[in-house]
Formats: structure tokens, sequence, C-alpha cells
């Protein structure tokens, strides 16, 4: 809530100017009922249209007031609340891009991205109701009650007793609706649990002709949720006919008491009767818009804990811009990921020197990305120093390091836009002949080309309108745009065929003379290659060194050799 | 929500009804056949639904009657005589309003859950039939909104909105019959009113659902961006592109709010101006009873009350109804969405005398086999091919060279499009649907677990398995050493569908399942390609040991894995290229010798 009201606070102006707008719209229904019993007591009753008239162009000036003011208030009102909700977003994507890779792996990107979009459009919602109806609400119900006091004093006591009936019954409603509504929601979420699960898996289904299962499953969890979807509903069958009926019976009460007494006003009667519905209204809708406040405070909760969240790398101060070339040292380096508990790296100790390739092998979990992010700064040390040209990496400006790094993930990334934008992004400036060039090596000229807008062909997002080994390339591609002076490939091959691999392979190795390399792979044959092989094992360096150096030192390397090309292989093709 | 107002004298309710915010209305295609296939949907639920009805005519009813009975008890107030029993029957009339509204409720509740899970049990029962082709044609996520919310929002949304325009049909007819009872003259008024109101709202309404359908983009639009960066802030922050991401978000965020705040001003001008024609005709008719009253036409007081609540409450259907019909018809276009799935043809049923299967041998012929996902892009291209019985086969060849499409067809995820496939001797097309896929053990390529326990995922297609079968199957597979790791055992709950394995692990354990399956013929496909190599030699192992004396068929990647199969066929662009041994391809020196030397060894494919 505190989230909330901070971010009002800057449109504190419009917001009070909403408000009193509100006030006064309200005031001006609260009027109503009372000229429309002037103009039935004083001038129907008494025949006299001139009182009529008088009463109804009053009337009518006060709605018409009513209006415009509700109006403006909706104006206003509809202002802040966008407002608001697009400073929240701002601040909140803001902040996010400020954040070190281990945050987010923390916050969990998909959340991240529910609480930018849903979380800020629940929290609009509720901002937009306030001032609808939270404010005015009260307004009506309070007005409303002095009105009947003051008009007909007698009736207090009935007023009250309906109040405390109506306002009993809400509270048990909430009672024993919240947690049904709580049980609806979990069974939703197990019947979109097996729903995807059977989506995600029909291969598996079909092949093993567990159709049958299935649907028992399904069948099972959808009964489930119907059941406590019509406990859920039959509470509010119970409760909000209830409330009409006791609403209804403190009228039937007023024309009792009405009839009984001496004053006999007909047309204040019909206004106490219309008080009586206001202040139903006033108090049907409080009990809503309480749903509303409970789900924008647990949002505003998940939205500030994305604005509380700091970077957790430490940049420098006065950071240094040294000339990158490529000379990277690890000095006992250990990292281990948040909340891990274990090391993924220990102690590692090695010198890449500027210009060199590194092919960097090791089973899955072994560290070889781990220890890939920790260059561009993804992430940083836990223990040790990592050296750039000399320099502690942490002292260098994160974004001057970057300029000099590209990096092609294991996971192939595109944005919406066209293949030349995406292209682009290793260098704002690069000229078409040089995209030809990186897409050339990269392998991915020809379907570029292929393709009738060429470079202008609009990717969707993601790339989604490409095939896995399309967006691998392109990605390979947009790296050498970049001209960087470190180049990293993060096993990022793995879905072309040996042809095309083999090809991209040889072409970068023509280009990449002066860059330094960190080529990433499972495959033995395409790190056999470089200048330097790094094997890791779990976390350690088993061995840095040549091929032929780790064939004879590292075992971990030769068990990698021989499984994947054999061991009599090598004499005969090697 | 849907307001509860119904049985309450009408009361000055500005501001409260809400226009149809953020409605886009969508246009049902044929309306009246998607109403007529929901009602065939409704069986063994018609009574209940009757009585509902029933109940809604009853209820609106008592609303049509009580602003005439208040009239009255207006007039005993004012002349003192039969209070009481004017009283009571008001009261009476409030109590059977409660009771009606109580019991429809509290029946819609259940017999409309009742539908829903029909209608749900229904698709998906019709789903599971669906070739495989359907599922790979949609985004599982739109499958999985069908099944869940669609199902739900369109039933409740279609017999709500049916519901309050049934009653709202009725209550207006019956107040317009008592207005006209009441008073001929100031019915032809109050008619204008309405004229005028209906009028109203169609204009604003009209360029409101044009600001709300621009406001859906601009946020489909924000959403898309927010979710593209997030998901790739690691490559935005390599590449240096915070600034110029933050710049679009920033403009897309800009537009979002303009347009929103648009959309709500313009759809905020309905009540205040509605309200006031509200009060107009009030005035107009207070002032015509006035003189009416002074003239002697009227001579009772009760009646003009009667009459003016008869006003309120008449205009305020008009309203809304328009706003209803919009969610309704936007609620049937997503029930055909439901029903285009429902439309959906299912996998051929089984032939008429088709061939049971009981003990199959394995023996598997491709004769001319032709085929294609889409009509003029042949993936095969005449495949003929001869796997003996309890022989190990392995397809090779590039990504897209038609491999997995294979196995589709063998499997019968697809029909040939030309040509034959024979097992045992006769056309797998003349089998029964169960018996042939129960004739094959399957390990695909994504390792799909079931959020279920290690020993259930192991019995998948098995379920009566016992404890010892389980563990001699995962024994086969080599899984037992680290499932018994595990502190549950076999009993450890795969509760993210295995995400808390390795691959590897949960590569080990569909062969365990493939394994406890025991069928005749074996299919890998790319079971080992995306593990690391100690792994993958336990794979292989465990491959190796369960390929033993059955039909098998491998793909594979990398060609160290299948170097030993009896059979090696390279597929090309559709077509066989080369068939035999690794030691027949290798010494006939073609595309797979070259292949696997690319693979092996770098220095050999750059000498060449």
């Amino acid at each position: 809530m505190k989230l909330i009201f901070q971010y009002l606070q800057k449109h504190l102006g419009i917001f009070l100017l909403s408000t009193s707008f509100l006030i006064m719209e309200a005031m001006a229904d609260l009027l109503q009922p009372t000229l429309m019993s002037a103009i039935v007591d004083e001038g129907i009753k008494n025949a006299s249209v001139r009182q009529i008239l008088f009463y109804g162009a009053v009337m009518l000036g006060i709605a018409a007031t009513g209006a415009v003011c509700a109006v403006m208030r909706n104006r206003f009102a509809s202002r802040v609340s966008q407002t608001v909700g697009k400073e929240m977003r701002r601040d909140m994507y803001r902040n996010v891009g400020k954040l070190s890779m281990e945050n987010i792996d923390r916050l969990r990107p998909d959340s991240i991205i529910t609480r930018i979009t849903n979380d800020v459009a629940q929290v609009q919602e509720f901002i937009n109701g306030i001032m609808r109806i939270m404010v005015k609400a009260p307004v009506t119900c309070i007005g409303a009650i002095i009105l009947i006091m003051v008009q007909t004093p007698g009736q207090a006591p009935v007023m009250a007793a309906i109040i405390f009936v109506v306002a009993l019954l809400i509270l048990a409603n909430m009672r024993i609706g919240y947690p049904r509504f709580g049980t609806v929601q979990k069974r939703i979420d197990r019947l979109n649990g097996v729903s995807r699960e059977f989506l995600s898996s029909v291969r598996v289904v079909k092949a093993f002709g567990a159709q049958e299962e299935e649907t028992k499953k399904f069948e099972e969890v959808s009964l489930a949720l119907a059941a406590s979807n019509t406990a859920a509903l039959r509470t509010m069958a119970v409760f909000s006919p209830l409330i009409n009926l006791a609403v209804n019976f403190g009228i039937v009460l007023l024309l009792w008491i009405y009839g009984n007494g001496q004053s006999g006003e007909i047309g204040k009667l019909m206004a106490s009767v219309n008080y009586m519905t206001q202040v139903l209204f006033a108090v049907n809708m409080i009990s809503n818009t309480l749903n509303t406040a409970v789900r924008a405070t647990a949002s505003a909760e998940r939205i500030q804990e994305v604005l509380d969240e700091k970077p957790s790398q430490v940049f420098a101060a006065n950071p240094l811009m040294p000339q990158i070339m490529g000379d990277i040292r690890f000095e006992g380096v250990s990292f281990a990921y948040a909340g891990a508990g274990k090391e993924t790296l220990h102690n590692i100790e090695l010198h890449i020197h500027a210009g060199e390739t590194v092919g960097i092998i090791g089973a899955t979990g072994s560290g070889k990305t781990t220890f890939v992010n920790l260059v561009p700064r993804f992430y940083d040390a836990t223990k040790g120093r990592i050296w750039i040209d000399g320099c502690d990496i942490t002292q260098i400006d994160a974004v001057h390091l970057r300029a000099s790094i590209a990096v092609v993930p294991q996971k192939a990334l595109l944005f919406s836009g066209t293949v030349r934008e995406n292209l682009q992004w290793g260098r704002a400036d690069a000229a078409d002949d040089e995209l030809r060039m990186a897409a050339g090596i990269a392998c991915a000229e020809e379907f570029i080309e292929k393709s009738k807008e060429g470079y202008d062909t609009i990717l969707g997002q993601g790339g989604v309108n490409l095939s896995g080994g399309q967006k691998q390339r392109l990605s390979i591609a947009r790296a050498l745009v970049r001209r960087p002076r470190i180049l990293i490939l993060d096993d990022c091959t793995s879905a072309l065929d040996a042809q095309t691999e083999a090809k991209v392979l040889s072409g970068l190795r023509k280009m990449t003379d002066n860059m330094t390399v960190l080529l990433v792979s499972q495959r033995i044959s395409t790190v056999m290659r470089a200048d330097t092989i790094l094997c890791m094992d779990n976390g350690y360096v088993q061995g840095y060194g040549s091929h032929e150096e780790l064939m004879k030192t590292c075992s971990a390397y030769r068990k990698i050799f021989q499984s994947q090309i054999g061991v009599g292989e090598e004499a005969d093709y090697g | 929500m849907a307001e509860k107002n119904g049985g309450i004298p009408p009361a000055n309710l500005n501001g409260i009804s809400r226009p149809g915010r953020g409605a886009v209305v969508v246009k049902p295609k044929n309306m009246k056949g998607t109403l007529a296939r929901l009602w065939r949907l409704t069986k063994g639920q018609r009574k209940g639904l009757g009585w509902i009805l029933l109940l809604s005519a009853l209820a609106s009813a008592a609303s049509i009657l009580s602003p005439y009975v208040t009239g009255r008890a207006v007039n005993a107030v004012q002349n003192k005589d039969a209070l009481f029993t004017v009283l009571a029957c008001l009261a009476g009339l409030y109590a059977t309003d409660w009771l009606v509204k109580f019991l429809q409720a509290f029946f819609m509740a259940l017999i409309g859950q009742r539908v829903i899970h029909h209608i749900r049990r229904t698709l998906f029962g019709h789903m599971k039939t669906l070739p495989l082709s359907f599922f790979d044609r949609h985004r599982h996520g739109e499958l999985m909104s069908r099944l869940t919310n669609d199902v739900d929002n369109i039933s409740t949304t279609i017999s709500n909105s049916l519901t309050l325009l049934l009653t709202y049909g009725f209550t207006i007819t019956g107040i317009f019959v008592m207005m006209l009872f009441l008073s001929p003259l100031l019915t032809m008024v109050s008619l204008f009113g309405v004229g005028v109101i209906f009028l109203l709202t169609k204009t604003i309404t009209k360029r409101t659902r044009k600001l709300f359908s621009q406001q859906q983009k601009s946020l489909g639009a924000l959403n898309g961006q927010v979710e593209e960066s997030i998901s790739g802030l690691s490559l935005i922050k390599a590449f240096g592109r915070e600034e110029e991401m933050e710049r679009e978000f920033g403009k897309k965020n800009e537009e979002l709010c303009s347009v929103s705040v648009k959309a709500l001003i313009c759809s905020g001008y309905l009540m205040p101006l509605m309200n006031v024609v509200n009060n107009l005709l009030y005035v107009a008719i207070s002032v015509l009873s006035g003189i009416l009253f002074v003239n002697g036409r009227i001579t009772d007081i009760g009646l003009v009350t009667s009459f003016l609540l008869y006003v309120r409450q008449f205009t305020r259907p008009f309203v809304e109804i328009a706003n209803i019909y919009n969610n309704f018809q936007t609620a049937v276009a997503g029930a055909e969405r439901v029903f285009e799935i429902m439309d959906e043809l299912p996998e051929p049923p089984d032939k008429e005398g088709a061939l049971q299967l009981a003990f199959p041998r394995g023996d598997i012929a491709f004769c001319h086999v032709g085929f294609g996902y889409e009509t003029g892009k042949p993936v095969l291209k005449d495949i003929s091919l001869r796997i003996p019985a309890g022989t190990q086969v392995a397809i090779v060849g590039a990504t897209g060279s038609g491999k997995t499409t294979i196995i589709n067809l063998l499997t019968r995820f697809y029909d040939v499009s030309s040509g034959s496939i024979l097992l045992d001797g006769s056309d797998i097309r003349d089998y029964r649907m169960e018996d042939l896929r129960k004739a094959f053990g399957v390990v695909l390529q994504d390792t799909a677990l079931f959020a279920a326990s290690i020993r259930e995922n192991i019995s998948y297609g098995h379920p009566g398995a016992c404890m010892e079968e389980v563990q001699k199957a995962a024994k086969t597979a080599g899984a037992d050493s680290f499932i018994e790791r595990l502190p549950k055992g076999y009993d450890t709950v795969l509760d993210s569908g295995g995400m808390e394995l390795s691959q590897g692990e949960r590569q080990l354990l569909t062969i365990a399942r493939a394994v406890l399956a025991d069928a005749p013929i074996l299919i890998l496909d790319e079971a080992t390609s995306s593990v690391d190599t100690v792994t993958e030699q336990k794979i292989r192992r465990a491959m190796l040991k369960i390929c033993k004396d059955r039909t098998s068929i491998i793909i594979a990647h990398r060609l160290s894995t299948i170097r030993d199969s009896d059979l090696i066929i390279l597929l090309e662009d559709g077509r066989i290229a080369e068939q035999g041994s690794h030691k027949e391809l290798m010494e006939r020196n073609g595309r797979y010798a070259q292949m696997y030397r690319t693979q092996t060894n770098m220095r050999a494919a750059d000498s060449m």
C-alpha cells in the first residue's frame, strides 16, 4: 500500500482535484432524492406547477453540475491511474536493466515479466477504483445517513440496525467465501498443470497408449474444480440475496414507522427509501473493492520487490577504460551461484593470451558456461580475481568492457525487427557490406538472400519464424559484426548439421586471427583445433594445453576423446 | 461483477453501473448454429436449466410488482388505511424475491459448473483422439487456455448474459405494461427518454470500443517488448543495448498510457450524461403529473410515486442490454473457437475387421513411401527399406533430412501420403491402432516426464507393474544407481516434470520407461543428443542391452553412437543416399565416410 501512496503523492495535486470533484459529484447525487421529495411534497401534492418547475430546474442544474464533476473526476482519475501505472512500469524496467544477472536469476525472468505487466495492471485498476468507489462509497454512505437523520430523525435506530445487519452479513460472506475462492484458485492451477503436461507430452501419451489414464487424471481435476467452484458460488448465492433482503425489510420497516407516526410528507418517505438503497449500494461496492484491495496489495508488494532489488554487483566509482586487447587472466577464481550452496567453479588459475583461441570442453554441468559468463561480467567471481589486460575486471567500466566482447549464447536469441536491425546489434553503424560478410561467414547469407525481403525480412518476437539452425547462424553473424576483441561462442552450433558446422568453424578461424576466442563445445572435434584446450570437470580445470599435451597428460580429456572418436580411429583418420 | 440490485426499488443509481470497460467485441460467425451446439451440450442438465429460467421469470415478476405495491403503500401511509395489509404484501413480495434469487443462484452454482465440467470433459476427450499433426500445428499455450479459462468464461458469460437478457426482457415488458396501465400519457414521455438514452449509449460505446481495441493493441505491443527484453537481458547487456531498449520501452509505455487515458475518459462520459437524461425525464414526468394533478386528471399520489419508480427501472436495462449483448457475442465467438477444436478430425478409426497384433515379430518394410507435412512440400520421397526382425538399424542425416519423420510414420503419428509401411507383412494401417502403438517402445528427443513419482513415471503405459518390475527396468536402463541415491528413492515425486533431475538422468528414466513397456520394437530418437559423454556412454550401454533380440531403430546426430548397428541408413533430402554397415559405408568412402570424418576429426575434413 505504501508504494501506491508514494506514487500517488507525485500526482497529489491532480489526485486531490479528482477527489474533490468526486465529493462534489457524490453530494450532487445525494441532493437528488431530497429535491425529488420536494417536487412531490411541495409541487405535486400542492398541484403547484411553478414549484415543480422551480425544484425541477434546481434538480437539473445540480444533476448537470454533478455530471460535469463526474466527467472531470473521470478525466483526472484516468490520467492519474494510467500515469502511475506508466511510471511504475518505467521504474521497474529501468531498475531491472541495472540489475545483475544474479538478481535476475533469483527473481526469475518470467516472474519479472508478470510483475511489470499484470501486477501493474492490477494496481492501476485499484487506483482507478479508489478514486471511483473507495472515496465515493463512504461519502455517499455517511451523507445518506446524515440526511436521513436530519430529515427524519425518528428513523435513526432502524437505520443503525439495518446497517449493522448488513455489515455482519458482508463480514460473514467474506469469512466463508474467501477460503473457498482460495481453493478454487488452487484447483485452477492444478487443472492448468495437468493440461500443460498433457499437451507437452502428447507424443509420449500416444506412444504409450495412455490416453485413458490422462483422461482420468484430467476429469478428476476438472471435477474437483467444478465442486469447489460450486461451493464458492453458493456462498455468494446465500449471502448476496440476504443482503438485499435485509435492506428491503428495512424499507418496509421505514414505511411502517412512517405510517404510524404523524409526519405525513410522502416525498420525504420516498427520499428515505432512496437513501437506504444508496447506502446499500455503497456498502456493496466497498465489499467488492475490498477484494481488489487485497489483490492490489499483493501486487504492490511484488512490484516493490523488483524496485527494491539492488544490483548484486558493485561497480567501481571511477572505472578504468583501458584499451581492451583480449588478455585474460584468472587468478584463483571460484564461483558459486547465489543460493546454490556449492561452488560451480573451483580455484581456476589460467592465462589466456590476446589473440589465442581456447576450446573449452567438459560434461554438462562442468562449469563451461559459467566460466565464460565471468568474462563479460555477467557474474562476479566469489573468490579470486580476473584480470583483463592487466586491469582488475571489477575496476573496468562494464559498458566499455562489453563493447569489446561479443557473445553467442547457447540459446540463440533474436529480437523483433528486421534481420538487418538484428545484425546491427553488433555495431549500430555497420554497413551492408560488413553485414553481408558476417552473414557469409556464419553461413546465414544463403537463407537470408533466399527470402523475399532479404535483410529487411521482419523477424517476429524471439525470431519465431526461423528454424533453430537459422537463428544460431544469425546469432553468430551478429557477434561477428561487432568485430570484438574477445569472442565468446557458447556451444552455439548445436542445431547445425556437421557440414554446416565445419564450414562455419573454418570461416571463423580465418576471421578471428587477432581475436581472443573462447569456444565452448561438447564435441571434441569442435575444440580439437583450438590453440589451447581447457578441459573442465565438475568446476575444476582438469587440463589446459594443446590437444597433444592433453592427450598425454589429461585422463579426463582422453576419456572424452575415446568416447567420441574411439581408440583406433585416431590412427586411421588423425 | 454483475450488479445485484434486482429486488430493490429503483433509486438514484448514478455512477454505479459500469459501462463496458475494455470490451472488445468479437462477432461470432454463426450465432444460431453455435448456440444450438451449446444447447446440445447441456443435455442432462436441461431440467435444472428450465427451473433456473422459470426462477428468473419469477424474479423479474417480483421486481415488476414491487414499485406498484410501494406506491400502494405510499397511498396507505398517506391515507392511513389498511397500511398493515399493504406492507405485509410488500414484505411478502420482498421475501419471495429473496427466495427466488437465492434458489436461482444456488442451483446455477451447481448446474453451471456441471455444464462447464461436461464441456471441458468433452473437449479433452476429443482432443486426446486428435492426430499429432493437430498438436504440432497449434501453440500449446493457446490450447491450454481453451481447455481451462475459455471453457469457464464462455459458459459463465453465456449463461449469465442469457439469464440477464431474459430477466431484462421480462422486466422491460412487465414494466412497460404496468406503466401503460398507470398512465399512457406519462408512458409516452418515458419512451421518448428511453430513445435518447439508447442513442447516447450507442454513440459513446461506438467510440469507446475503437479506443479500447487500440488500447488492447498497444498493451500487446508493450507486453511483447517486455517479454523479449527481460528474457534476453544478458544479451542486451552484452551488446550494450540497454539505452535503445529503454527508449523503445518508453515509447510503447507512453503510447499505452495515452490511449488508455483516452479510452477511459471517453467511456466516462456515458454515466454522467445518462444521469442528466434520467433526471430530465424525472423532472418532465413530475411537471407533467403536477399539471395532471392540477387538472384533476390524476388524484392518486401513490400512482405518481409508482410511476416515478418505474421510470427509473425502465431506463436502466437499456443501458446494460447493449453491453450484455456484446459480452454475449464475444462469448459465443469464443465458443466457436472451442467448437473448432471439436470439429477437428480425430485419428482415423480402425478399419473394420482390423488385424490384431498380439505378438509382433518386428519385421518392418517401407515400400516406396512418400510423405509431406504440407502438400507440395515432400519430406520423404520414395523410401524403400527392409528391417528384418531382431536387427538394429540406425538412421543418420543432416537436420531436416527426414529422420524423425520416419519414426512419425512408423508409429502412425502421421500416415503416409503414398506407398505403404508393412509390419510382419501387413500394412500398418490394417492393424488396430492400440495394438500397433503397443508394439513400439519409444524414447524420444524431448524427455517428457510427468509430475508423478519416479515409480509411476517408469510404469507409465504399464500402470499395473509391480515394484520389482520397475526396479528391474531401472536397472536395465542403468537408472537404478541415481534413483537409489535420492532420499525417497522410487517414491521421489517429480514436481516439475523432472526439471530437478539432470538431462541425462531424465533420459535414463525415459529409457527405463521404454524397457518396462517391453515392446518388441524399440525406437530411440536422438536419445543422447544433449547429454555429456560420460552419461552418453551409460545410455549407450543401456541401449545395447535392451536392443538385444529386438528390432531397434536409432536416430543419432553423433555417428560415434551408432557404429555397431547392423544397418546404417543415410538420409539426404528425404531420400536414402547410402545404406550398409559402418564398415561397408566407410569402405565406399562416400557421403557417410565424409560425414564421419568431419565429425570425428576436423583435420581430416580440412585436408579434403
